[in-house]
């Protein structure tokens, strides 16, 4: 795997498995090795954070697709503001960057998606 | 013996409107009686009216014969018991009952007996116009039946005008609303709400004088318009807020330009207009206004018309003004006016009504149809449509009357006339804006005339040496004023401080991707880029360096949405372009965010 890393949202996880990504979401519930988040698009992941240390109510989780649901975390990066990160405004880069038209704008994974 | 067309007069008798000028040509009938009528005081003429009773053999009905008809009765042409087929007729309602008039017929033959055993025909339930008010007490049609008349107007054929009692023998009254140059044998019943002085003009094709008014009933209004020889004999006929029977203009398309009454058309008032003054006045309306709070006259475009109704608080003394197009002077006066919404608007009176315009009191006044304008922001101006009515008895005068005794006196409003040097409305349009290089290449501000434009940049320097200077501090008045030793002494207004109050002056170098210009701000400007008043960073200035250079430090890099003028300048024989910040305004990082999202999903990125 290189080391190209893509902002997703829940939705693209299944058609990503195995690749490395990352996650912006929000945080909804925290357990020792694992915590419950909420993606730009709603969906609902968990999260397998076996060393990783969750910070803030809304983190990046970089790692690799277990599943359609499932990610296992190697780092989280906090992303707090001052109080509410606009989700949907996120969801919308995320969504407008896969498109064909900016595929000079971001890295892209090598193999096909 | 001739035949007749049986069954006709019983047609006559109960066909709607609309089917009987289609029914009775080509019809042959008998004249049982005519007989002459003696001539109704409101005709222009006193001619001759024959009364005539047709006959179809079965039944009789009444009618009246054209007068330009008459002279076959006094020719002996037709008389009683001539049998004749009617070509064309028309039928008018009035007080209940359906006049036939005989507009053209031709004689058939003459001196037969009476045809037939004609009777009355049956009794019928008037039937006038389509959903027509059940013999509504009004003077002009209901709004249902009004709404017929707006379809009726689409097609060629009009449903009748309203039943109803009208003042007058043969006149029945039409709404406004149903005017068209379609028809034209109507009479509207309306009130004068505004008469324009007599103007006279004179252009390549010649001169002449005219006068308008503009007509009100219930189902709407309409602007008249007499010419020349008519100004002499109606002027003085038409009074402001006195209702009229007006028939016998000429409806035309209304010239929109002149005008901002809402018709289609409008009326030219002609030598066989005839305008009589009515006096049974109920169901005419006073007024109607659909009123703007001052607080939303942002939102109108300039030269836009709106009403306003608002509490005058200041009355200006009566200015002159010379009209650049006519060289004349013409005497102007500013009011000022507040309402509700808590704004105040500056308000301009011209001509007569600045000069007549005398109140102790604070009145509430109801404009109008006055114009938008955008001097100083948002003004307003009284143009020749427009209506002023002191202390008004509607509801809203009311209210604002209890209002502004209330709490109302006491409340500091907010002035539309803003006090920054910019005429124009600086507002931050974020379609228009350019990037820097742009705006440097396409020249703006060489021209003589100022010019704005929007941007967004960030701060790449300031110039700290001459960051503020000291001001006056009466309100708007900003002048520099000059340390005289004990106290700091301004100019204009002549008065010594012992503080002055800073105001900033800032030279700003501003950078986008494209290319750097230098800007210049005011006051307001360098509150938002430091967030403290130029007091403050004086004090810091004086006290500590450190401090100071830190604070400069940390306005920097930051980007900001500017909205400049730019203006041509000429400093000891440079001219160079020089851009000064109307509006600066700090990003909102969700707002553009989401512009530009908006941007990505436009055509223009695809």
């Amino acid at each position: 795997m290189s080391d190209i890393s893509m902002r997703v949202n829940a939705g693209r996880l299944a058609g990503l498995k195995g690749r490395t990504v990352r996650l912006p979401c929000k945080v909804l519930r925290l357990a020792d090795d694992t915590a419950l988040v909420e993606a730009s698009d709603g969906g609902q992941v968990e999260v397998q954070r076996k060393n990783v240390d969750v910070t803030a109510t809304y983190i990046e989780v970089v790692g690799s697709v277990v599943s359609a649901t499932s990610i296992k975390a190697l780092t989280a990066i906090p992303l707090d503001s001052e109080g509410e990160i606009n989700m949907k405004l996120v969801n919308d880069t995320i969504r407008l960057s896969f498109e064909s038209r900016f595929d000079k704008v971001f890295l892209r994974y090598t193999d096909s998606i | 013996m001739s035949q007749l067309s049986s069954g006709i007069c019983r047609r006559l008798n109960e066909a709607p409107q609309e089917e009987i000028e289609q029914l009775a040509s080509g019809h042959t009938v008998q004249l049982l009686s005519v007989k002459k009528v003696s001539p109704t005081t409101n005709t222009t003429t006193p001619t001759d009216r024959y009364r005539i009773i047709i006959s179809d053999g079965v039944h009789f009905i009444q009618a009246m014969l054209a007068t330009q008809l008459n002279d076959l009765v006094t020719a002996g042409e037709i008389n009683k018991n001539t049998v004749v087929v009617i070509d064309r007729l028309a039928c008018n309602f009035v007080q209940d009952k359906r006049l036939i008039i005989v507009l053209d017929l031709h004689v058939v033959s003459r001196d037969e007996e009476k045809i037939g055993a004609p009777t009355a025909p049956p009794a019928v339930q008037e039937v006038t116009a389509p959903a027509d008010a059940q013999a509504a007490p009004s003077f002009v049609a209901s709004p249902a039946a009004s709404s017929s008349t707006v379809q009726a107007k689409q097609q060629q054929t009009r449903t009748g005008p309203s039943t109803g009692p009208s003042g007058r023998s043969g006149k029945s009254v039409y709404p406004i609303e149903g005017l068209s140059p379609y028809q034209n044998n109507w009479t509207i019943k309306a009130r004068v709400t505004q008469k324009s002085d007599i103007r006279t003009w004179s252009n390549q094709r010649g001169e002449g004088k005219l006068f308008n008014v503009t007509l009100m009933d219930e189902t709407g209004e309409i602007r008249a318009t007499a010419f020349n020889t008519v100004v002499d004999d109606l002027y003085d006929k038409f009074e402001e807020g006195k209702v009229y029977y007006i028939s016998k203009a000429r409806v035309n398309l209304a010239k929109k330009k002149f005008s901002n009454i809402q018709n289609d058309y409008e009326l030219s008032l002609e030598k066989n207009t005839e305008v009589e003054e009515c006096l049974e006045t109920t169901g005419v309306p006073m007024m109607k206004y659909s009123f703007v709070p001052l607080s939303s006259l942002e939102e109108l475009q300039k030269d836009h018309t709106c009403d306003v109704i608002g509490i005058v608080k200041e009355v200006g003394p009566i200015g002159e003004i010379t009209s650049k197009a006519s060289n004349k002077t013409i005497p102007k006066r500013d009011l000022t006016i507040v309402d509700k919404s808590q704004y105040s608007v500056r308000l301009t009176l011209w001509g007569k009504q600045a000069e007549q315009f005398t109140t102790d009191d604070l009145p509430v006044v109801a404009f109008k149809g006055v114009k938008v304008g955008d001097f100083g922001g948002r003004s307003l101006s009284m143009v020749s449509t427009s209506i002023m009515s002191i202390a008004p008895d509607i509801e809203e005068a009311h209210l604002l009357r209890g209002w502004y005794d209330g709490i109302g006196s006491g409340e500091s409003f907010q002035s539309h006339s803003s006090a920054l040097s910019g005429a124009s409305f600086g507002g931050f349009n974020r379609n228009e804006m350019r990037h820097l290089s742009d705006v440097k290449e396409s020249q703006l501000g060489m021209s003589d005339k100022p010019e704005v434009f929007c941007c967004r940049a960030t701060i790449a320097h300031i110039k700290s040496e001459n960051i503020s200077y000291p001001a006056c501090p009466t309100q708007d008045c900003n002048k520099k004023v000059v340390d005289v030793g004990d106290g700091w002494k301004c100019e204009k207004c002549d008065k010594t401080f012992e503080r002055p109050e800073y105001r900033y002056i800032m030279s700003m170098a501003v950078a986008d991707w494209s290319a750097q210009a230098w800007f210049q701000g005011f006051n307001e400007a360098g509150l938002v880029v430091f967030g403290k008043t130029a007091d403050e960073v004086h004090e810091i200035k004086e006290n500590n360096e450190a401090e100071y250079n830190a604070l400069m430090a940390q306005s920097t890099g930051v980007t900001f949405n500017f909205s400049c003028r730019a203006k041509q300048d000429t400093y000891n024989d440079q001219t160079r372009v020089r851009y000064g910040i109307s509006k600066i305004i700090p990003l909102d990082y969700h707002e553009e965010a989401k512009c530009l999202v908006e941007l990505l999903k436009s055509s223009w990125a695809q």
